[in-house]
């Protein structure tokens, strides 16, 4: 029902904050970017203009490409587990037996208030090969003889670069799940108890399906964020590029480019690039959702 | 209840929003009010007055320098300088390492709220010196400044057309540095010549090196990396990149192959330059021999004295110094004058010493050594002269010019270099990987 | 029922274990923040010391981490406040209203999300510069307006739960249109509101690069670049180090359990339901 009156004057005044802002604070310096990428400069003399050459190195680029593939097998890594732990835990949270349901959701939600720099700087300290706890902590255990140089290894590397990101937003995915199983009305749960279903069966025929536009939510969102995953690495394996660059993600290669080799007109057209990788990714996401209807 | 929530927090985002956008304006105004004192280029008193009120005594200054740097202790500097020009205010403003480049140049370019003197790190000078950014020194007199400067420190600071564009009070020389204790103990003697004889070539070393693992059963390393190598040899091969080549010195390879041999044979404790590990067997003997810069020495626990008479400075087989500190002129700056006068300070005798006296920064100025070395004496290295130990070493360094290039390559060959000794790779497919990564950052550098 | 209590323990056992992860690097920071540099870089430490004092006087003795927490209040609120008001009025704009080009404006807003953050900072440096806006709090606040994740929840939760009908009395009241959104959409959206001011000030309060680059004055800088700086003056000292991270989490976390009652029914007021 969509008993909309037609006030479209009104509509374009409540929605104009935005866009005027956008229009000033975003567009401008994304436009001033696309300029810049057809350019050649260093940030010292004037920008030369160069046309698709910035493009054209860019689409030959190696490195580029295996910065998109390690950008998606550390967002994997990351997201898989993720949405399975706060999928598992929202469920358990949602059961009437269980007590102190704030208390648990609130403690989940502490690592999402921290920075990814500090996270970072925390877990590199921990897995530091030398003087590292859970080196020190795995020979007291007798586990392991010699201390194991994780950030040596290309899949510990990304694997301690997706459990950071894992541990810092599953609790934020278990607020939204939380918050979609509520929505659910316990009418369905008690007509389906009555009826003399199972509690799996109930799980999988009823609240995942109803979950699907919460997973939807979830899922985009985390492709975008996901993709432009920048400070763990940036802060974690040595030098933010892990062995033989396995840990450098996109956005962290767009840095690299502009702020530490100063190629600013390069590290444009990689941010170009990576703004078509993304929205490739995420049409590719909302494609799959749709077909399934 | 829900209503009283929701009342609450319509109420309190209205409130916000009063108090917000009034302390907003209010922050904007004051900080108009106080903009002119922050940018001397406004204020009328922000040049060096040179009207000498005696011969003998130095000419009254006057105004506002903003300084913008990455090392704390340049605080101590600013302080030193202001006490004896009490007419003048340095504001030294300090920004995180990592980002400081990044800022730099963003205000450069726009030249908006930019300092007055900038702070450049050897690690990426190159680059500014052939910018439009930096004044010329040699125009201002600045060759004479730094006449006796040791001549690498003193090159360092030069553009491609041989005008001085940036002045260092420090000579970053590099030593291995020692707890005299842990020394005694793994190899016998504390002295520091005996010890540097001891170890005046890699293959001695690694013969060391194997020794004391053995002794102490694999708990006390010789030096704390092979990573130091990389250090140490940069300063002792060639360029990176020669008319738009990339040249890879073959003594690259005899280091690499002396990296191998190191971490294999478990000479080395396998901790990264500056990280905590580092830190703490630099300070407990752990590591016998530590490779570090004068610099470093803030590294060293020092509190309520205990490393008193602790430490000896050793030499490396070969001379070498890491990182370094310059300072140059903004070329837009308003108050070059004042900022000369800065300047000058920065590269007299008189600072160095009391630099080198505070902070155990060894000078760049040959005066303060040529004054001092035989009676300078660092508290944590008990009756060393350390500047003798350092000297001839320093002065006979080669001056090398900064370019565009090197520091960033060198970066690069560490990086997959230090990749290849964790993995045991072999020579050349570390070079493979190596000009891969040049190739890729600089498109410009013809690579074979 | 037997096997129920079972079930039951074991989920109780798989709760305890998640929220004990979840607690540990607290915990173990607050610890390390005790200690002397030695200890940290040797030992695994489990029970507090007795350094807190001195690594906090060498803290303090380098930066004003105070005045660091104090301005970045003030930003994170303000930015804040603008944010989720903005956002409001954006997101109920979309949800109630028809006009053209509705769907290929949404979409637009949509895409800005993509655009990676990064992408325009010289550009914006240089246009903070022409507005003579840099070394103020301005470039900090005033973008905030523009959040399109914040549109995009807030316009499910207007989409789903707030009845077009409640519009249409308030006409009939003879109130405004923007009357509408002040007195009866506002209060009706508390709960999302409070839900996505959490997101946004966690967002803000750990935004680095941007203060980085546009503030000049060390006492105006937030606390995320201090402590940024605190690792470059400090390279050795990790005590001083910890005790600045403790002092940039611990208050947040406070705040955030004080108010997390309020939040999380909030969501669960029906935040999302797509």
């Amino acid at each position: 029902m969509k008993s909309k009156v037609n006030k479209s004057a009104y509509g374009y005044l409540f929605i104009s904050p935005f866009f005027i802002a956008y229009a000033l604070f975003g567009l401008v310096p994304i436009l001033y970017t696309l300029y810049l990428s057809l350019t050649k400069w260093d940030g010292f003399s004037d920008p030369v203009y160069v046309g698709l050459a910035n493009y054209e190195r860019l689409v030959h680029d190696s490195f580029f490409w295996q910065t998109i593939s390690n950008t998606l097998i550390i967002w994997i890594m990351s997201i898989v587990p993720q949405l399975i732990l706060a999928l598992l835990l929202a469920l358990i949270l949602h059961e009437k037996f269980v007590k102190g349901k704030h208390f648990f959701r609130a403690v989940y939600y502490f690592p999402n208030l921290i920075s990814t720099v500090t996270l970072g700087v925390i877990f590199s300290l921990m897995f530091d090969w030398q003087t590292g706890s859970i080196n020190k902590l795995l020979i007291n255990i007798g586990l392991i003889q010699d201390p194991i140089n994780w950030f040596n290894s290309p899949w510990w590397t990304r694997a301690i670069i997706a459990s950071i990101t894992m541990w810092q937003y599953f609790g934020f995915n278990l607020i939204v799940f939380v918050a979609g199983l509520q929505s659910i009305s316990s009418e369905v749960f008690e007509a389906a108890e009555v009826d003399g279903a199972t509690k799996t069966q109930m799980v999988f025929k009823i609240t995942l399906p109803l979950l699907r536009p919460v997973f939807v939510f979830t899922f985009i969102t985390s492709v975008i964020g996901g993709l432009q995953l920048f400070e763990g690495p940036l802060v974690i394996g040595n030098g933010g590029d892990g062995p033989g660059n396995s840990a450098r993600t996109m956005i962290l290669y767009l840095y690299e480019t502009s702020f530490k080799a100063f190629d600013y007109s390069y590290g444009a057209a990689i941010a170009y690039g990576v703004f078509i990788v993304i929205m490739i990714f995420t049409a590719i996401t909302a494609r799959a959702y749709r077909l399934k209807d | 209840m829900v209503l009283k929530a929701k009342k609450w927090l319509s109420g309190f985002l209205a409130a916000t929003m009063i108090i917000v956008l009034l302390a907003a304006c209010g922050k904007g105004n004051s900080n108009n009010d106080s903009s002119p004192s922050a940018s001397p280029a406004a204020s009328p008193s922000g040049s060096a007055s040179a009207a000498p009120s005696d011969s003998s005594a130095p000419a009254k200054l006057e105004g506002n320098l903003v300084v913008w740097t990455y090392f704390d202790q340049v605080k101590i500097l600013a302080e030193s300088f202001m006490a004896k020009n009490p007419g003048v205010k340095v504001d030294v403003q300090i920004f995180p390492g990592d980002q400081y480049e990044t800022k730099l140049m963003t205000a450069l370019q726009t030249g908006q709220n930019a300092p007055d003197i900038v702070d450049l790190d050897r690690g990426y000078i190159g680059k500014f010196l052939e910018s439009p950014y930096l004044a010329d020194l040699s125009a201002m007199g600045g060759d004479d400044v730094v006449k006796d400067h040791i001549p690498y420190v003193k090159e360092y600071g030069k553009s491609a057309d041989g005008k001085l564009r940036a002045i260092s009070d420090n000579s970053s020389p590099g030593g291995f540095w020692y707890v005299r204790e842990s020394a005694k103990k793994w190899l016998g003697t504390d002295d520091p010549d005996q010890i540097s004889a001891m170890v005046d070539s890699w293959d001695k070393i690694v013969d060391l090196g194997k020794k004391v693992a053995k002794d102490s059963g694999g708990k006390v390393h010789l030096i704390q990396s092979a990573g130091g190598l990389f250090d140490i040899m940069a300063y002792n091969t060639q360029p990176w990149v020669q008319d738009g080549k990339l040249v890879i010195d073959p003594k690259w390879k005899e280091t690499y192959e002396t990296q191998l041999k190191i971490r294999n044979e478990g000479v080395d404790a396998k901790l990264g330059f500056m990280s905590s590990g580092w830190g703490s067997a630099l300070n407990n003997g752990d590591v016998v021999l530590t490779s570090m810069p004068s610099w470093a020495t803030f590294m060293i626990d020092n509190k309520d004295g205990k490393a008193k008479g602790k430490f000896g400075v050793a030499k490396t087989p070969e001379g070498w110094f890491i990182g370094g500190r310059y300072e140059g002129i903004y070329e837009k700056s308003k108050n070059k004058e004042l900022a000369f006068e800065f300047l000058k300070y920065v590269a007299s005798p008189e600072w160095q010493l009391e630099n080198l006296q505070k902070t155990g920064n060894m000078p760049s100025n040959a005066l303060v050594f040529d004054q001092n070395q035989d009676s300078f004496k660092m508290d944590m290295l008990g009756d060393q002269l350390i500047l003798k130990a350092y000297a001839d070493q320093m002065k006979s360094l080669p001056g090398v010019k900064a370019d565009k290039y090197n520091e960033g390559v060198l970066s690069k060959w560490g990086k997959v270099a230090g990749e290849g000794i964790n993995n045991n790779t072999p020579y050349d497919k570390v070079v493979q990987a190596f000009k891969k990564e040049v190739k890729n950052t600089y498109p410009e550098i013809k690579v074979e | 029922m037997k096997g129920n209590i079972f079930v039951r323990t074991i989920c109780y056992l798989f709760l305890i274990a998640v929220a004990i992860t979840c607690l540990l690097p607290f915990y173990s920071m607050i610890i390390t923040s005790t200690h002397n540099n030695t200890d940290i870089a040797q030992k695994l430490l489990l029970a507090p010391g007795d350094q807190l004092a001195a690594n906090y006087e060498r803290l303090m003795h380098s930066v004003n981490i105070w005045r660091g927490l104090w301005n970045t209040a003030f930003v994170t609120v303000a930015a804040t406040a603008l944010n989720v008001y903005a956002s409001a009025m954006v997101g109920y704009g979309f949800s109630k209203y028809n006009f053209r080009f509705k769907n290929v404006l949404f979409i637009g807003l949509l895409a800005t999300m993509m655009i990676p953050g990064q992408l325009g900072i010289i550009g914006f440096y240089k246009l903070m510069e022409s507005f003579h806006m840099l070394n103020t709090y301005w470039p900090l606040i005033l973008p905030s307006i523009s959040s399109a994740f914040g549109v995009f929840m807030i316009r499910q939760f207007v989409d789903s739960s707030v009845p077009t009908e409640i519009l249409e009395s308030g006409r009939v009241d003879g109130y405004g249109e923007v009357q509408i959104f002040h007195r009866i959409i506002l209060p009706l959206m508390t709960p999302v509101l409070a839900t996505y001011a959490i997101f946004s000030f966690i967002g803000k309060w750990n935004d680095f690069l941007t203060p980085m680059i546009i503030l000049f004055d060390n006492n105006k800088q937030t606390l995320p670049v201090m402590i940024a700086s605190l690792r470059s003056a400090f390279v050795s000292d990790f005590g001083a180090q910890y005790v600045g991270l403790v002092v940039s989490v611990v208050p947040i976390l406070v705040f955030f359990s004080a108010m997390s009652k309020r939040i999380i029914s909030g969501v669960s007021a029906g935040a999302v339901k797509g």
